[in-house]
C-alpha cells in the first residue's frame, strides 16, 4: 500500500516536473504580451494630422513614424515586394489603370469602438489626394477614379501620408491601428531654467479591438525633444528601448556596443539653387559648383561612412538606376568654367550666399564643406547657418542663391517622389511630361533631365539609425524605414540593473505580464 | 514658353500639355513615338519571370543598341535589396547570353565598359545597363515584379537530416500534420486562406483536396495566432486558444466548437529506421526576424554524448509536429527570403 502511494507520488511529481519544464519552454518560445515600449525622438513636437504634413520634410517623416501606431492604410507592402491587404482586402483596376476598386475589410472599428465606414475611408483619402482624383464610397467598397492612369496607386497608398483617419468634433484624431493616443503632455518650460523646455511625452495605449490583433506591448511611451547624446545614455542605462541616433553619433553608439539598426538611405541632403540671387541663375556657375563638390569626402570623412555620396535625386533602392547618374568631381573643369564667368559672380565682393535650411551641427558642417569645395574652384560661398538671426528673421537684405536642404523620401512610387520634389522645391521648367506609365525608362529620362538643369545638386543620402535596447524583440521595420511597432514585444528578463533601479516608467515584470497569452 | 507644369498635389503630379499649337503637334508626335517605344519595352519586360529570363531579355536589349560594338568589359554594380547577391553566377549567365548573340565580351581593362546593376526596389527587380555608343550613353532596363522572383533553392541540409519542402503559402500556416492513412502521402494543414482560418487536406502532390473554413471558431484576432490539428482517421480536432473544434473530412461537413482548455503539443521526436532510440527535435522560435537552426538531439541519458544534428531553416521555426508518423516530423517555418510560410518534412537518414 505504502509502495503504491510512493509510486503515485513519484508519478505525480514527474508529471508536474514535465508540465513545468514544457510549460516554461513554451513560454519562452512565443512572443510575450505586456510592457511599455519606451521611445525617444529628436523632434520637440509632432502632428498626427496627415493633412498638415509638409511632404518631403524630416518633420513629416517623424510624424509618419508615430502615425503608423494609430492609423492603418488601405494596403501595405511587405519586404518581398508583395502588396498585402490592410483595410482593403481585395483590389482591382481597369485596363487603363484609371479606375480602381477596393473591397473594404468588414467589422473594422476605430479605437473608440465606432465602426469604420467606406465614407470614413473616402473622406480621409480625399483630403490627402488631389481634387482631380475622385474617391467614391460604396456599400462595402471604394472606387478611386482619375483622369490619368494611376499605375503606381498601390505604391502611393502603401506609403507616405495616405493613412485612414477620422477627426472628431473635439479635434482629436482616431484610427483603426494597433494603438491609440492615451496621453499627450506637450513640452513645457523647465522650472529650473524657464528658457529651456522640458521634453513632451506621448503615451499610446494598445487597441484591444485592433482588427490585426492586439499589439504585444501594452503601451508605447514617446519622449519628444530628447537630445542625441541623452538618448544614447538612456538606452545604455535602460531608460529607453528605442532611440533615434544621429548619423554623427552612430560611430559612438557602435563603440558603446549598442545595437544599431539602419534603414535604406532615405534622407537626401542637397543644394538647391535659388534665382533670388542673380548669379544662381547662371547655368555655368551651377555646373562649376557641381563639378567642385567632393561628395565622397563628405560621406566618408564628414559622416564617417555612415552616409553615401548621392549622384541622383532618387535613391538606388527606389529606382535601380541611380548608379548611372551624376557627374564625377572634376576640379580642373570647374576652375575652367569659373574662369569663363564674370568675376563678380561668386566672387569675393559678391559671394554666392548659401543658407542652411535644416537644423543640426551636421548640416552646418556640410555647408562649410561645400564652401571649402567651392573655394578650391575659386568660387566664393558664404554660409548662413540655420537658426541664425540673418536666416531666421531674414534681416539679411541679400537673398541666398543656394540652400542646403534635407529631403526625406516619402513615397514608394518613384514617380510620386520625383513629382513631390519638383513641386515642393519649385523645380518646374515647363517641360511636357505625361506620366502615364511606370517604366523605369520614363523615370530615368525625367530625372536625367532634372539633373542636367542642375537646379538641385544631390550631395549625400543618409539612412535612419535606430538604437535598440536589449529587451526589444521582433523589431522588423520596413527596409525603407517605416516602423511596425505592433509586432514588437519585450523580453521581460532583459532589463538592465541600472534601468530597473532608475525609477523610470518601465512597469515591473509582475505588472507587465497580464497572462494574456492567446 | 510659359510654365505649364501644374501639380495639383505634392504627391501626385498632373502634367498639362502646352497650349502652343506647334508644341502640341510636336509633342503629340513625340508622345505617340515614345508610347510606341515604351509599349514595346513593356511587352519585352513583361515576359521575364526569373533572373535568367531577365538576363536573356537584357542581352537582347544590349545587342540592339545602335552602333554599339564589342568587345566590352562588364562592370557589375551591387544594386542592393536582394537577400543574396546574384553576383558572379548571374553575370556569367548574362555574359553567355551576350556571347550567344555574337557580342564580344572581354576582361581587358582598357576596353569600353558595359555597366550593369541588379537592384531589388521595394516592388520591382530592376536590371539596368549603360554603355557608351559613339558620343552618348545608352541606357537599357529590364524590370519585373519582385514578387515573381523565387529565392534560390536553399542548400539541402547536410548529412543525416533529410528535408523536403512539401507545401508553401504566402498566408500564415499554423500547423501541419501527416495524413493518418498508413502511407507518407498527403498532409493536413491549419492555415489562413484569404484571411480566414481553414483546415486543408492536401494530396501527395500538394494539391488541395478539401478545405473546411473554421468560421465557427469565431476567433479573436491575434498577432500570435496559435492552433493545432489532431487527426484520427477522418475525424479532426482543431485545438485553438480556449476552444476545441471538431469536424470530419466530408463535403459540407459541419464544424462544431466548444470551450475547452487545450493541452498543447509537447516536444516532437523522430526515430530513424536504423536507431530504435528517439531523437528530440529542438527549436527556439524566439526571434521571428532571423533564420533558425533546428537541432535533432538524441533523447535519453545514455545518449548524451551523441552530437546534435543541425539543419538550418530559411526562417524561424513556428511549429514542429512529429505525432502522426514516428519516422518523420513536419516543420512549419517562415522563409525570410520569400516571406512565404513553408512546411518541410524532415526525416533522419541513416548513414551519410
Amino acid at each position: 500500500m505504502r509502495s503504491i502511494g510512493l509510486r503515485s507520488l513519484a508519478a505525480i511529481s514527474t508529471l508536474l516536473f514535465v508540465w513545468l519544464v514544457t510549460g516554461t519552454a513554451w513560454a519562452a518560445k512565443r512572443p510575450k504580451y505586456g510592457g511599455t515600449l519606451r521611445v525617444e525622438l529628436h523632434v520637440a513636437s509632432v502632428s498626427l494630422d496627415p493633412r498638415e504634413w509638409k511632404v518631403g520634410s524630416v518633420a513629416a517623416a517623424e510624424n509618419e513614424k508615430l502615425a503608423t501606431l494609430i492609423y492603418d492604410r488601405l494596403v501595405t507592402l511587405d519586404d518581398y515586394g508583395r502588396f498585402q491587404p490592410a483595410l482593403a482586402t481585395e483590389w482591382s483596376h481597369d485596363a487603363a489603370v484609371r479606375n480602381w476598386q477596393f473591397k473594404l475589410r468588414s467589422g473594422v472599428k476605430f479605437s473608440d469602438g465606432s465602426a469604420l465606414t467606406p465614407v470614413d475611408v473616402a473622406n480621409a483619402l480625399q483630403s490627402l489626394f488631389p481634387p482631380g482624383l475622385q474617391i467614391i464610397p460604396g456599400e462595402n467598397n471604394l472606387t478611386i477614379r482619375a483622369a490619368h492612369p494611376l499605375p503606381d496607386l498601390l505604391e502611393q497608398l502603401a506609403s507616405g501620408r495616405y493613412f485612414v483617419f477620422r477627426k472628431n468634433a473635439d479635434g482629436t484624431f482616431r484610427g483603426t491601428g494597433s494603438f491609440y493616443l492615451g496621453e499627450s503632455v506637450p513640452a513645457q518650460p523647465s522650472e529650473v531654467n524657464p528658457a529651456a523646455l522640458k521634453p513632451g511625452h506621448l503615451k499610446f495605449r494598445a487597441n484591444e479591438e485592433a482588427w490585426a490583433g492586439r499589439p504585444f506591448v501594452d503601451a508605447v511611451e514617446v519622449t519628444l525633444g530628447a537630445p542625441g547624446l541623452r538618448q544614447i545614455l538612456d538606452l545604455q542605462v535602460g531608460r529607453a528601448d528605442l532611440i533615434e541616433i544621429a548619423p554623427d553619433l552612430v560611430r559612438k553608439a557602435r563603440q558603446d556596443n549598442l545595437l544599431v539598426w539602419s534603414s535604406a538611405p532615405n534622407t537626401l541632403l542637397a543644394l538647391r539653387f535659388d534665382n533670388s540671387q542673380a548669379a544662381a541663375a547662371d547655368d555655368r556657375l551651377r555646373e562649376a559648383v557641381d563639378l567642385a563638390l567632393d561628395r565622397d569626402t563628405m560621406a566618408s570623412v564628414l559622416l564617417q561612412r555612415e552616409a553615401q555620396p548621392a549622384t541622383a535625386l532618387l535613391p538606388q533602392w527606389l529606382t535601380g538606376y541611380a548608379f548611372l547618374l551624376g557627374s564625377p568631381m572634376n576640379l580642373n573643369r570647374a576652375k575652367e568654367i569659373r574662369a569663363s564667368l564674370p568675376a563678380s559672380e561668386a566672387g569675393i565682393a559678391e559671394p554666392l550666399r548659401l543658407r542652411v535650411d535644416a537644423s543640426g551641427d551636421l548640416m552646418k558642417l556640410l555647408g562649410e564643406r561645400v564652401a571649402v569645395n567651392a573655394r578650391q574652384a575659386n568660387l566664393a560661398v558664404q554660409v548662413t547657418p540655420h537658426g541664425t538671426a540673418a536666416a531666421a528673421t531674414n534681416s539679411n537684405p541679400a537673398a541666398a542663391g543656394l540652400h542646403l536642404i534635407a529631403w526625406h523620401y516619402d513615397s514608394l512610387s518613384g514617380y510620386a517622389e520625383l513629382g513631390a520634389l519638383v513641386s515642393q522645391l519649385h523645380l518646374q521648367d515647363g517641360s511636357e511630361t505625361v506620366p502615364t506609365a511606370a517604366e523605369p525608362e520614363r523615370l530615368y529620362a525625367e530625372e536625367r533631365r532634372l539633373l542636367d538643369q542642375r537646379q538641385l545638386l544631390p550631395l549625400i543620402v543618409l539612412p535612419d539609425y535606430v538604437g535598440i535596447g536589449p529587451s526589444v524583440r521582433d523589431w522588423s521595420p520596413a527596409p525603407w524605414g517605416e516602423w511596425r511597432l505592433g509586432d514588437v514585444w519585450l523580453e521581460f528578463g532583459e532589463t538592465t540593473a541600472s534601468g530597473a533601479a532608475s525609477g523610470s516608467s518601465r512597469t515591473s515584470t509582475k505588472d507587465r505580464i497580464p497572462g494574456v497569452r492567446p | 514658353m510659359p510654365l505649364t507644369h501644374v501639380l495639383s498635389s505634392p504627391q501626385n503630379a498632373v502634367w498639362l500639355i502646352p497650349q502652343s499649337p506647334f508644341s502640341r503637334k510636336c509633342c503629340s508626335f513625340t508622345a505617340i513615338f515614345l508610347m510606341f517605344i515604351f509599349l514595346a519595352i513593356r511587352a519585352v519586360a513583361a515576359e521575364a519571370s526569373s533572373l535568367e529570363d531577365a538576363a536573356r531579355l537584357l542581352a537582347d536589349r544590349v545587342v540592339s543598341i545602335p552602333n554599339l560594338h564589342g568587345p566590352l568589359r562588364l562592370e557589375f554594380t551591387e544594386g542592393g535589396g536582394l537577400a543574396a547577391s546574384p553576383g558572379k553566377a548571374w553575370l556569367g549567365s548574362f555574359r553567355k547570353e551576350l556571347e550567344a548573340r555574337h557580342f564580344d565580351v572581354t576582361e581587358d581593362s582598357s576596353a569600353p565598359v558595359l555597366r550593369i546593376a541588379v537592384t531589388a526596389t521595394p516592388t520591382q527587380l530592376i536590371l539596368a545597363v549603360s554603355a557608351r555608343s559613339v558620343d552618348h550613353d545608352e541606357v537599357r532596363f529590364v524590370s519585373l515584379p519582385r514578387a515573381l522572383i523565387r529565392p534560390a533553392n536553399l542548400p539541402v541540409a547536410p548529412l543525416r537530416i533529410e528535408r523536403q519542402l512539401v507545401f508553401e503559402s504566402p498566408e500564415l500556416i499554423l500547423d501541419a500534420s501527416s495524413l493518418w492513412n498508413g502511407s507518407e502521402g498527403g498532409i493536413e494543414l491549419l492555415a489562413y486562406r484569404k484571411g480566414e482560418l481553414t483546415a486543408l487536406q492536401l494530396d501527395a502532390a500538394g494539391a488541395v483536396k478539401q478545405s473546411i473554413p473554421l468560421t465557427a471558431a469565431a476567433l479573436h484576432p491575434s498577432r500570435d495566432p496559435h492552433g493545432e490539428l489532431y487527426a484520427r482517421g477522418n475525424e479532426v480536432d482543431v485545438f485553438l486558444p480556449g476552444k476545441v473544434c471538431t469536424f470530419i473530412w466530408a463535403p459540407g461537413s459541419e464544424v462544431k466548437c466548444h470551450s475547452a482548455r487545450p493541452v498543447w503539443r509537447g516536444t516532437a521526436f523522430v526515430t530513424p529506421s536504423c536507431d530504435p532510440g528517439g531523437w528530440k527535435i529542438v527549436s527556439d522560435g524566439r526571434d521571428w526576424t532571423a533564420p533558425e537552426t533546428l537541432q535533432v538531439v538524441p533523447d535519453g541519458a545514455a545518449r548524451e554524448g551523441s552530437a546534435a544534428i543541425p539543419s538550418e531553416f530559411p526562417g524561424p521555426v513556428l511549429n514542429v509536429n512529429g505525432e502522426q508518423n514516428p519516422a518523420s516530423a513536419l516543420v512549419v517555418t517562415r522563409n525570410l527570403r520569400s516571406g512565404n510560410y513553408e512546411v518541410y518534412r524532415i526525416t533522419l537518414a541513416c548513414g551519410n
